[in-house]
Order: C-alpha cells, then structure tokens, then sequence
C-alpha cells in the first residue's frame, strides 16, 4: 500500500525543474552518466523551442544513465522565471546571469549543448538547435548509452 | 489504509491531467501579424488617401520564413500640374483629355485625374544557407488603373565576429507599365493638341550593399549604399509646363512636361539606436541621396521612444528633409525662350524642404501584441517667389506649401 | 568610451576589418533581441511612410534590414 500511495504521489508531482545559482553546478558528481549540458537563454527563439525535445529526452532515457543540465544565461532573473512559468522545464536549471561559465567555455553562439559521456569527456558540441536536427542529436545520444 | 474506488480514480485522473498539461508544445505561435490603416491628408483640398495595410510572418522552423504584404491604396482629390497661376478664370481641358476643368484667378491649377486606387501584394522567403549565411527571395506586384508594376529582389546576408557584424548585398529589379487615361503624351507638346501614345514603360535595377554592425550591448548601427539605374518613360504624362508671355507673364499654352530616359542614383544610409538603462530607445538616421538630374537630398530622421509601466509608451518623431531641384526643373518657360529638350514644373523635383512632426503612442504587452496610434504632421516648402518670376508671377505663389496630416492606427500580434 | 566611438566612425568609413574589435558575446544579446531594438523595427510605418515620401519627394529608399537582434543558431 505504502508503495502504492508513493507511486501516485510521484505520478500526481510532475517533475518539475529545480534552479540552482551557478555557483552551485558540479559536474564532476554526474560522472558516470551521459550529460546533455545546454546553454540557453528566454529571449532566445530556438531555446524556446529546443524545451518540448529537451522535456522528452528526460523521460525517454533512463535518469541513472543520463542527465539534462541546463544553463540559463538571463541577464534578468524576472525574464527567466517568467519563461519557465509559460515553459516549465524537467530538467535541472543553473544560472548563471553574469555568464562567468559561459565565459570558461568560450561560447560562440546561442544556444550551445555540449554532449558528455560517462567519463566526463566532451564528445560533441551543437551551436544552434534545429528541428530538423533532432533524429541525429537522440542518435548521437543513444551511441554513448 | 484503505481508498475508496472514486478517490482512487479521482487521483488517476488528475496525475493524467497534469501529465498531459506537462508541456509537448511549446507554446510558440508559428505567424506575426501586423495590421495598420494610414490616414493622409493634405490641407486645402489637395490629396486624401486611405491606406489599410496587412503583413504576416510564419516561422517555418529552423530560422527560415515566408511573409507576405497586401496594400489597399485609396486616393483621391487633386494635385498641382505645374502649370502656373494666372490673374484670369481659366478653363482647359484635363491633361488626360478626359473633359475639362476651371481655375479661378490666382489658384493653382491641380488636376484630379488620378482618383486612384492602388493594390500592391508581396512575398518575400528567408532561408538560411548555413549559420553564418543567409538569403531572401522576394517578388512585389501592384496595379491601379493606369500603372501596374511587377518586381523580383533577391538578399544575400552574411555574418562574421560571432554575429556581431552582419554584412548584406542585395537586388531589386522592377519593370512599371505605364497606360495612362487618354495616352502617354508626347513630351513638350502642347496640352491642347493633345498628341498622344498608347502605353509606355520603364525598367528600374537596384543594388543594395550594407554593414550592420553591433556596438555594445545595448547599441548598433546600419550604412547602406544603394545604387539606382532606371530607363525608360520616367515622365509624369499628367504634368504641364506652362508658356508664359514674356511681358505679362500670363500663361499662353501648356505643353505636357518632359524627363530624360534614364536616372541614375546614389545614396548612403546610416542609421544608430541605442537603448539607455532605462530601456528608453533613441534611434538616429540619416541619408544622402544624389543623381544625374541634379538632385541632391538629405534626410534626416530621429525618433526617441519613452517607456512606461505596463508597456505604455511615447515615441515623439522629427524628420528633416531638403533637396536641390533637378537640372531640368523650371517654374514655367517663356515664349521667347527655345524649349528645352527636357523640363518638368513638378514641384517633387523642385529646390524645397520638408518637416514631418509628430508622435506615437501605444501599448505592448508580454504575449507581443501592440496597438499604436501616430499621428504627425508633414509641412513641404519651397521658393514661392523665385528671382526669375515677372509681371502677374511675381503676385502668385510658385511654389504651394503643402501641408499634410497623417493618422496611423496600428495592432500588431501573434497567431 | 572614446576609443570606442574612434572604431566607430573609422568602421562607417571603412567598413571592414575595423568592426573586429565591437561587439558583445553570444549570451549578451538579450536587449538586441527586443523586437524594438531591430534595426526594422517598425516595418510597417517604415512602408507607409516609404509611400508617402516617394510620391511627394525626389528620394525614396536606402534602408535595409539585416543584422542585429537575437543572433541565434
């Protein structure tokens, strides 16, 4: 019984994304799963619309294998919290407003994703997101699973 | 613990829901719409036009789109023909021959033949060639009853300094059919003979080069340079040169104006906006024009946009405009001079300048829907007594000021 | 600020490799990405207004429209 009121209860709470300040964001402790890491912005259309693919992503592949970090680069919180409001994400969100990170990875464009593999090797990098991208970023994915 | 089969189901229910609310569409919507209705109005009974105007934008995905603009152009009363005043009613024929008209002592002559309506259509597609590359394929029709033109442009966009720089190149190629009431008039003919051609045409290529570039954070700038080639019947077939006797400078005849076959133009564009920290917006341009008929323009425009809550905001606007009549401009040609080969008394290619003042106003809101209202004036002058006016000239105004008022109301939103 | 306005105007005469030096990083664009912070940001008073001048003045075009804004994918 106890399992199955845990069972709803986890079914009636979507997932709902945490935001953490950047400060906080260790990568080093998701080593040993595959990590899609994402820069991404509000004001950004294709981030907008690169979110639905990201959202599916989490619950297609497995969380002990695999993970989303993203990186919110808003200058304006307020902007920020008011996309995720209309676009709410399940997936985990650091920002980072004054893009001290985005800085270290030395990003040409918006948005970025970086794909990392178990070891916590970058294997590849995407600037942009395309729709009609899509088959070959969940291939690429499922290669390193 | 026990739950009951209905709270069981109740619950079920409800994860169901929030599952499905979970979003798999983002909620983007795929057009832009703009929509607008211009009002103009010149002062004195001159041109009235009603100009309802609507354009969309859909997002095709992946940074490619396809828009399109419908122009409803209604026009009416009457514009100067070039022909002088005169101390005597005068009555003459129309210059499209189509009956005649009276002019009453010391009024200009206008002519409201044109009592027009005007429908233009575009398409323009934008793809991307790869990330740093762009092109735009664009075609724009229109036609009223005595013009109909039909044209093809084509954008290249390239982008270096991770965007920050943005280089364009780009080509307009336009063909105007020209089947004016009555007949393309022979030029420098007089009026009253009525000496006519069927249709005529004519054929303008554009070329397009421009650097826009990014400044800072919260400012850019724009130069252009575009070149203009047209060839072809550049007359305006409703306008007259009035002949002037040369004692009195009564008007003694009319012949209908002449332009030469082609045109060749130059210009530089720059255009600036900055955003201040109060997200206030000043936008600056200015632009230089010159051709082979000697004219030579500049135009100047500044707009200041002030924001308040709720996305209210004020947007006061100035623009200067002056330039240097043509080479072949005259007021109206003695009788003892020889005609010219060349000569237009059309007061757009005169020595004048011009103002437009006003502001707009409106709202935006989160979701990108605008309404707006402007409303501005536009106030052209030139020399109304010029130093080569005689006898009855020198009691008549050479050079009408035109005043004009202009309404826009405007909504723009998603769908 | 002056050293900046310097590359400025030597970029508007230029034009070319002089603009390397200003700009803003991928990330720092979201002022830019306004609608009212593009360079066509009111296409359709730049149109009607276009018309207007064109059938009243000698002049008529020279803008253009690309650049600036979001600077995404």
């Amino acid at each position: 019984m106890k399992k199955f009121l845990l069972l709803l209860l986890l079914v009636i709470s979507p997932v709902k994304a945490e935001i953490y300040d950047i400060s906080q964001l260790d990568l080093k402790s998701h080593q040993g799963k595959v990590v899609y890491l994402d820069f991404w912005a509000s004001w950004c259309k294709p981030c907008r619309k690169s979110f639905p693919w990201m959202n599916s992503l989490v619950t297609r592949y497995p969380a002990d294998r695999f993970t989303i970090i993203t990186i919110n680069l808003d200058a304006e919180t307020e902007a920020m919290n008011h996309f995720l409001g209309k676009v709410p994400a399940n997936f985990d969100i650091y920002h980072d407003p004054s893009g001290k990170i985005a800085e270290q990875f030395e990003l040409e464009g918006m948005p970025t994703s970086y794909l990392i593999d178990s070891n916590g090797k970058v294997v590849k990098k995407h600037i942009g997101f395309y729709t009609k991208k899509v088959d070959q970023y969940e291939r690429e994915i499922e290669e390193l699973l | 613990m026990q739950l009951g089969k209905k709270k069981i189901a109740g619950l079920l229910s409800a994860a169901t829901c929030s599952l499905l609310a979970n979003p798999v569409q983002a909620e983007e919507h795929d057009w832009d719409i703009d929509s607008a209705v211009l009002y103009y109005s010149e002062d004195d009974d001159r041109v009235d036009a009603f100009e309802p105007v609507i354009s969309g934008k859909k997002d095709l995905g992946d940074e490619e789109s396809l828009s399109f603009k419908l122009v409803l152009d209604n026009l009416t009363g009457a514009s100067a023909t070039g022909a002088v005043p005169s101390t005597q009613v005068k009555t003459s024929t129309r210059p499209s021959g189509n009956g005649t008209y009276t002019v009453d002592p010391n009024d200009t002559p206008l002519d409201d033949t044109f009592k027009d309506t005007r429908v233009a259509f575009g398409m323009t597609w934008e793809k991307p060639i790869d990330r740093n590359n762009r092109r735009t394929l664009g075609f724009n029709v229109s036609g009223e009853y005595d013009f109909a033109s039909a044209s093809a442009n084509a954008l290249w966009a390239h982008d270096t300094n991770q965007k920050n720089t943005t280089y364009t190149a780009g080509i307009n190629v336009e063909y105007d059919y020209i089947d004016p009431v009555g007949g393309a008039p022979e030029g420098l003919t007089s009026m009253d003979a009525q000496d006519k051609n069927d249709t005529d045409d004519r054929t303008i290529v554009d070329l397009l080069f421009g650097i826009t570039q990014v400044i800072d954070k919260t400012s850019l700038f724009q130069v252009n340079l575009s070149l203009s080639e047209s060839s072809g019947y550049l007359t305006d077939p409703y306008k007259l040169v009035s002949i002037v006797d040369n004692t009195t400078g009564e008007p003694v005849d009319q012949l209908f104006e002449n332009r030469p076959d082609s045109r060749s133009r130059q210009s530089l564009f720059g255009k600036y906006k900055k955003m201040f920290a109060n997200k206030d917006i000043f936008t600056a341009s200015y632009r230089y024009m010159t051709d082979d008929w000697g004219i030579d323009s500049s135009t100047f425009d500044f707009t200041y946009r002030f924001k308040f809550n709720k996305g209210y905001f004020i947007q006061p606007h100035l623009r200067w405009y002056t330039q240097t009549e043509a080479d072949f401009y005259t007021y109206f040609l003695r009788e003892d001079e020889r005609v010219p080969g060349d000569a237009s008394a059309d007061y757009r290619l005169g020595d004048m300048d011009a103002t437009t003042y006003g502001f707009k106003f409106g709202r935006e809101f989160n979701d990108r829907h605008v309404w707006s209202v402007r409303l501005e004036r536009y106030e052209q002058s030139g020399d109304s007594s010029p130093s080569e006016a005689f006898g009855q000239l020198d009691q008549q105004d050479l050079y009408p000021d035109i005043k004009a008022t202009i309404v826009q109301l405007s909504y723009s939103f998603q769908w | 600020m002056t050293v900046k306005y310097h590359w400025l105007i030597l970029c508007a005469i230029l034009g070319a490799s002089g603009c390397s030096s200003l700009g803003v990083k991928p990330w720092e664009r979201y002022e830019l990405a306004r609608d009212d912070m593009l360079m066509d940001s009111d296409p359709v008073d730049l149109a009607l207004d276009e018309h207007i001048y064109f059938s009243k003045e000698a002049s008529s075009g020279g803008q253009g429209f690309a650049g600036g804004g979001c600077g995404c994918n």
